[in-house]
């Protein structure tokens, strides 16, 4: 197995591009999502993308309010309990995003379809509302019949609806520990990850711990992403901040309501860019930004319990510098 | 009245939940009630949420979303969406979900996906109002046996057509939803800040079931933009039990509810 382990800008740099359909998550909005990644592409200034998504998020929210993304496909678009999301609310109403809906049963489908190579997916559910009759990308036509069409069962003449299914081009997936070749443990639910890792043409994972892999040998069972299908593996720990990482750290009520709030304006979109994406760019400055104690804080949490049985086996910041320095990415850099 | 009218809520809709039924709740005032049904009077009712988090109570006050902490620390499965939303709803499984609605109509039809200026479904453009969306009410509507879904009793909420049909009641009334064999059996109230409203069992029309204490049948049909209907046998619901009360209260115990 090779070790893929790279740093953020890097990830970032060789994994993305402007105008790419582009997939993160599958996490759901108060939970683990990718979003430092996120604040990496909004430092490296990418536009034009085309982000599918499970569920709205902060990131989904900052790349709305900065202007990453210009179309969106998701099931969801606001914060649950901490409100809608003003970024995506703003992008909407003035049409500078264009969102297209789904639900959350079908967003997890059309990945699922991607991921075994089917041409479409059946549904019984979305058929008959406006998910199926409304298309933002098809404006002018109602009811549209091309964005879930209906199709009949060729067993029972019933009608029911024809899901389109969708591969990204890249996906990343934030999970609470993997080895240095991306056999990943998630607590928590799992949610879309299972399926959005198998649907996308490139994955990438953002990790809060790097483990040994006699954890992952001692816990195969729970390796629900496993390397195979992983190509970069990114160590960043609190990297859903100020989302939640079940086992690891709470969500962070005061930037989840201070974020949100900076993301209602362009001034303080750009305000939020300021202070919390280009005032850091190492772990260490970025921790100081989150607030050591803050830090600290979230970490200590009703959940702490379920990160006991990988504890032994979780690498120090020392072990991960070395263990970077034999990584596939940087041999390859070091040749160029 | 020693209770808010979103206690009153809550309770209401905890009283459609029965023992043994397997629920699927949201977060916040649907949460709520669902917690409160199975503290209350139905210990054997399992709770799941589609963020695939089952077997759970929430800890340290109620959850910020399906998917934190709070509801992940004493958990007894960790899955996923096609399990919760696939599996156990889509398939038919579940007995009775509970969803929020911005706008509802008088075939039970939900919209929490935007308002428009024109006052159609055929709108051509972004909305005026950027809603949530469907998030997994659109599953929970089309597949679970019960529906009960909550709004505020407000005119310009209860509408005689929705903007954006995200979650299907009975779509034109009637019979219209068996053209699609939907396996759930859809909505069967709608729990008001004012009262319930029911469907009409052969014309789909929900009509007024009960009213609140503090509310009445006039204000109710004052703030509903259908000309509503009243079922002969109209009546007041009981007023929350002390009870009934006290539990409600010790489920929300960092009072989020009350911050709103």
């Amino acid at each position: 197995m090779q070790n893929k382990l790279i740093s953020l800008s890097k990830a970032v740099e060789m994994f993305t591009r402007d105008g790419m359909m582009y997939a993160s998550g599958a996490g759901l909005p108060v939970g683990s999502e990718s979003i430092v990644f996120g604040r990496e592409m909004v430092r490296q200034k990418r536009k034009n993308i085309h982000y599918i998504v499970h569920s709205c998020s902060q990131q989904v929210n900052l790349f709305c309010a900065a202007g990453v993304c210009d179309k969106v496909e998701a099931a969801f678009s606001g914060l649950e309990v901490y409100g809608f999301a003003n970024g995506v609310r703003r992008a909407v109403e003035t049409g500078r995003v264009i969102w297209e809906d789904w639900s959350n049963l079908s967003m997890s489908l059309r990945f699922l379809g991607g991921a075994l190579g089917w041409p479409f997916v059946p549904t019984t559910a979305n058929i008959g509302s406006d998910i199926q009759h409304k298309s933002a990308f098809q404006p002018d036509t109602f009811p549209c019949t091309t964005k879930i069409p209906e199709i009949t069962d060729p067993f029972t003449g019933k009608i029911y609806g024809a899901l389109p299914v969708v591969k990204p081009e890249l996906a990343v997936i934030h999970v609470t520990m993997s080895d240095v070749s991306g056999n990943a443990i998630l607590l928590g639910t799992e949610w879309g990850r299972f399926e959005l890792a198998r649907a996308a043409q490139k994955v990438v994972l953002q990790t809060d711990y790097i483990v040994d892999t006699a954890c992952i040998r001692q816990y195969p069972n729970l390796v629900r992403i496993p390397e195979v299908i992983v190509d970069a593996v990114i160590p960043w720990q609190l990297g859903a901040w100020p989302q939640c990482s079940v086992g690891v750290y709470d969500s962070d009520e005061d930037h989840m309501n201070t974020m949100n709030r900076l993301l209602g304006s362009d001034e303080g979109c750009a305000k939020y860019i300021e202070d919390y994406i280009h005032s850091w760019r190492t772990h260490d400055d970025f921790i100081k930004v989150v607030g050591k104690a803050n830090a600290q804080k979230l970490m200590n949490n009703v959940t702490s319990h379920l990160l006991a049985p990988y504890r032994s086996w979780i690498k120090s910041d020392g072990e991960i510098t070395e263990l970077m320095e034999q990584s596939l990415f940087e041999k390859k850099g070091s040749k160029t | 009245m020693n209770y808010s009218k979103q206690e009153m809520m809550a309770v209401a809709t905890g009283r459609e939940i029965c023992d043994g039924d397997l629920c699927i709740f949201g977060v916040g005032l649907s949460m709520l009630a669902g917690y409160f049904a199975i503290a209350h009077h139905a210990p054997n009712a399992r709770a799941i949420t589609e963020g695939g988090i089952y077997g759970s109570t929430p800890v340290g006050g109620l959850p910020w979303g399906i998917e934190d902490n709070r509801i992940s620390a004493n958990a007894t499965c960790f899955t996923g969406a096609i399990d919760a939303l696939g599996f156990l709803v889509a398939s038919g499984r579940c007995d009775i979900g509970i969803i929020g609605a911005a706008q509802v109509d008088k075939y039970g039809n939900v919209n929490t996906t935007g308002f428009w200026d024109k006052d159609s479904r055929e709108h051509r453009s972004h909305p005026r109002v950027r809603l949530n969306g469907s998030g997994g009410a659109n599953e929970i509507g089309c597949g679970c046996k019960r529906v009960v879904i909550m709004a505020a009793h407000e005119k310009k909420r209860f509408a005689e057509r929705v903007d954006y049909i995200t979650t299907p009641g009975y779509l034109e009334g009637g019979a219209a939803r068996e053209r699609y064999h939907f396996v759930g059996g859809g909505p069967s109230a709608i729990i008001t800040t004012l009262g319930i409203l029911r469907p009409e069992p052969v014309t789909k029309e929900f009509m007024l079931d009960s009213y609140f204490s503090f509310s009445s049948i006039e204000e109710m049909k004052q703030q509903t933009g259908w000309n509503l209907k009243i079922f002969p046998d109209a009546k007041a619901v009981p007023e929350p039990l002390t009870r009934e009360l006290e539990i409600l209260r010790s489920i929300d115990s960092t009072g989020m509810l009350k911050k709103k």
